[in-house]
């Protein structure tokens, strides 16, 4: 993709673009209006007008940012509007905390770096897997050892080839 | 940068220092964060609670009902979706995602029930034909195993063995042996190259192709008739080895990307669809390059050309996902489209009703009824019969 111009995305990116975002999209929505339907129907929308309008991308590091602040938008919008009459029944936050841009920002990156950690684990095996997500619950490799019923060497050999995938995959992810 | 934009890069932060086993991770760049907002995400991230309640939200999400939904809404026009869609549950329901409209003029007249004497028309299924090279057939099917040296069949779709280094160099000293594919009426098929080339075959369309690619020379492949998608493994797997595909008019040469060709015998046109990637099309002795996004339409008759955009080629090429999506087109070719899915013939007995313009879409598992009464329903057909394998549309 060239950087310097912007970039209108064919339906393979667009789709691509879904497959990763629309789940996070969701649970960022619903932390908004707490309601798994609504947030659905809202992440939708936002791909919908995207699609449609063939919003242009100045550079890919921007599509993350577009998407979630959409869909926060629409999330607030229909706070605010006349549908939900009462924002309380929706949220346990109430709508000057939720308008924040620290509030938004916080749980964007909750539910951004959850979703790039699952990713990453998915492309290890199994046991690989097993061992990263304790050490990442914060478990020492003692407690990992104890965890899974093996050597505590077991567990830094796990973790080696771990990194050693990861690092290979790190393009892929978008991790540098 | 503005707190959009932050997203990505403290995700990725936090990521890369969990995943290294980084005892402490620094944020401090990051000052928009408050030290509590900072530990509230790291506590987020790393809980075991918090991780299986995002699971357990994300395993409620229908995320391919959702695709469907987007792609399928494309374009109502310029009537402003409403805020209907707040009140849950109406999200599109894809049971009949009909949405037909008619540009023709309406009939007016009291709807009959339809003819059907003895419907032996019968939805298509995974089926085709596969002849090797000695000229033997063997016949693929749903739920039927096929398994021989190198090539293994499941009913759905062929798969032949990558070729290791070895066998390339073995082909290049032998001669090719190529073996074919037919896919017949009512039938749709996908096959699996000896390179990682994966093609889905339409009804009615035959592939040619070898056993095993040489190494160091062009991969080809003849889409003898028919339409088929390609998925093309990329040329740097393959020393670099260009992947062409020909047929009677055109040949398509290209690096590796994802297209469709449609070259059916009894139709003028070729139209060539590239979804991603790029690709040279010749014909005769001119070449034309496309771009993501765009169909060239080759007429064979005079070599004439003619490139449109495609706005949403997933509709184009829904075919390979169990879909016809069809967009502005005429009932006749619609029901050329639809004879070879459920192999069957279709007379027009009133010759206005050719030239009716539908936008219509539905799943290939719908029965040829299922779809005649929508249409019929939407009163741009008076009434239809069936009989053994021939449609009367009246």
């Amino acid at each position: 993709m060239d950087q310097n111009k912007t970039h209108e995305l064919t339906m393979k990116e667009f789709e691509n673009i879904f497959n990763r975002l629309y789940e996070s999209l969701c649970l960022i929505a619903n932390k908004y209006v707490n309601d798994l339907a609504l947030s659905e129907d809202i992440v939708q929308d936002v791909f919908i007008k995207a699609w449609e309008n063939k919003v242009p991308f100045k550079n890919k590091n921007k599509i993350e940012g577009f998407f979630y602040t959409a869909v926060k938008n629409k999330s607030l919008d229909f706070l605010r509007s006349k549908y939900a009459k009462d924002v309380e029944t929706y949220s346990s936050e109430d709508l000057e905390t939720l308008q924040t841009e620290s509030y938004f920002l916080r749980e964007a990156v909750i539910i951004e770096a959850s979703s790039l950690v699952e990713r990453a684990l998915e492309l290890l095996p199994d046991k690989c897997a097993e061992a990263m997500r304790l050490s990442i619950e914060s478990y020492t490799n003692k407690e990992i050892a104890d965890e899974m019923d093996i050597s505590v060497n077991t567990v830094k050999d796990h973790k080696k080839v771990a990194y050693k995938k990861l690092r290979k995959m790190s393009g892929y992810l978008g991790i540098t | 940068m503005d707190n959009s934009d932050k997203i990505k890069p403290l995700s990725e932060k936090i990521v890369t220092s969990l995943l290294k086993d980084e005892t402490s991770i620094d944020l401090d760049t990051f000052n928009t964060l408050t030290e509590d907002d900072k530990k509230h995400i790291l506590f987020s991230v790393t809980n075991k609670n918090k991780r299986e309640e995002r699971l357990q939200l994300k395993n409620k999400l229908n995320k391919q009902k959702a695709w469907k939904a987007i792609i399928g809404s494309e374009k109502q026009s310029n009537t402003k979706r409403k805020m209907i869609y707040w009140y849950s549950g109406i999200a599109a329901s894809i049971i009949l995602l009909l949405s037909i409209t008619l540009l023709s003029n309406k009939n007016d007249e009291l709807i009959n029930t339809a003819i059907v004497a003895e419907n032996n028309i019968v939805i298509g299924t995974d089926k085709a034909i596969l002849t090797l090279e000695d000229g033997s057939e063997v016949r693929l099917e749903k739920g039927q195993i096929y398994q021989a040296n190198n090539i293994t069949s499941n009913g759905e779709e062929i798969i032949y063995l990558l070729a290791r280094q070895a066998d390339h160099t073995e082909a290049r000293t032998k001669e090719i042996a190529y073996n074919t594919l037919t896919v017949p009426r009512g039938g749709q098929f996908q096959i699996k190259l000896s390179d990682g080339t994966k093609v889905w075959l339409n009804s009615e369309s035959q592939l040619k192709y070898p056993v095993v690619f040489n190494g160091l020379e062009t991969r080809k492949v003849e889409l003898v008739y028919g339409e088929a998608y390609f998925d093309v493994s990329s040329s740097t797997l393959h020393n670099g080895t260009k992947f062409k595909v020909y047929n009677q008019s055109q040949e398509v040469e290209v690096l590796g990307t994802e297209f469709n060709i449609k070259a059916y015998k009894d139709e003028a046109n070729i139209y060539t669809t590239l979804v991603e990637g790029k690709v040279v099309v010749n014909y005769q002795d001119k070449k034309q390059s496309l771009e993501p996004n765009q169909q060239l339409n080759l007429n064979i008759q005079n070599n004439n050309i003619n490139i449109t955009k495609i706005d949403n080629t997933y509709k184009e090429v829904s075919w390979k996902k169990g879909e016809f999506n069809f967009k502005n087109k005429t009932l006749k070719g619609i029901m050329k489209t639809l004879s070879r899915w459920y192999d069957m013939e279709v007379i027009f007995e009133n010759k206005n009703a050719e030239d009716k313009i539908f936008t219509i879409s539905f799943q290939k598992s719908f029965s040829i009824e299922e779809i005649l009464s929508s249409i019929k329903y939407a009163n741009s057909i008076n009434d239809y019969n069936i009989k053994g394998k021939t449609l009367t549309i009246k």
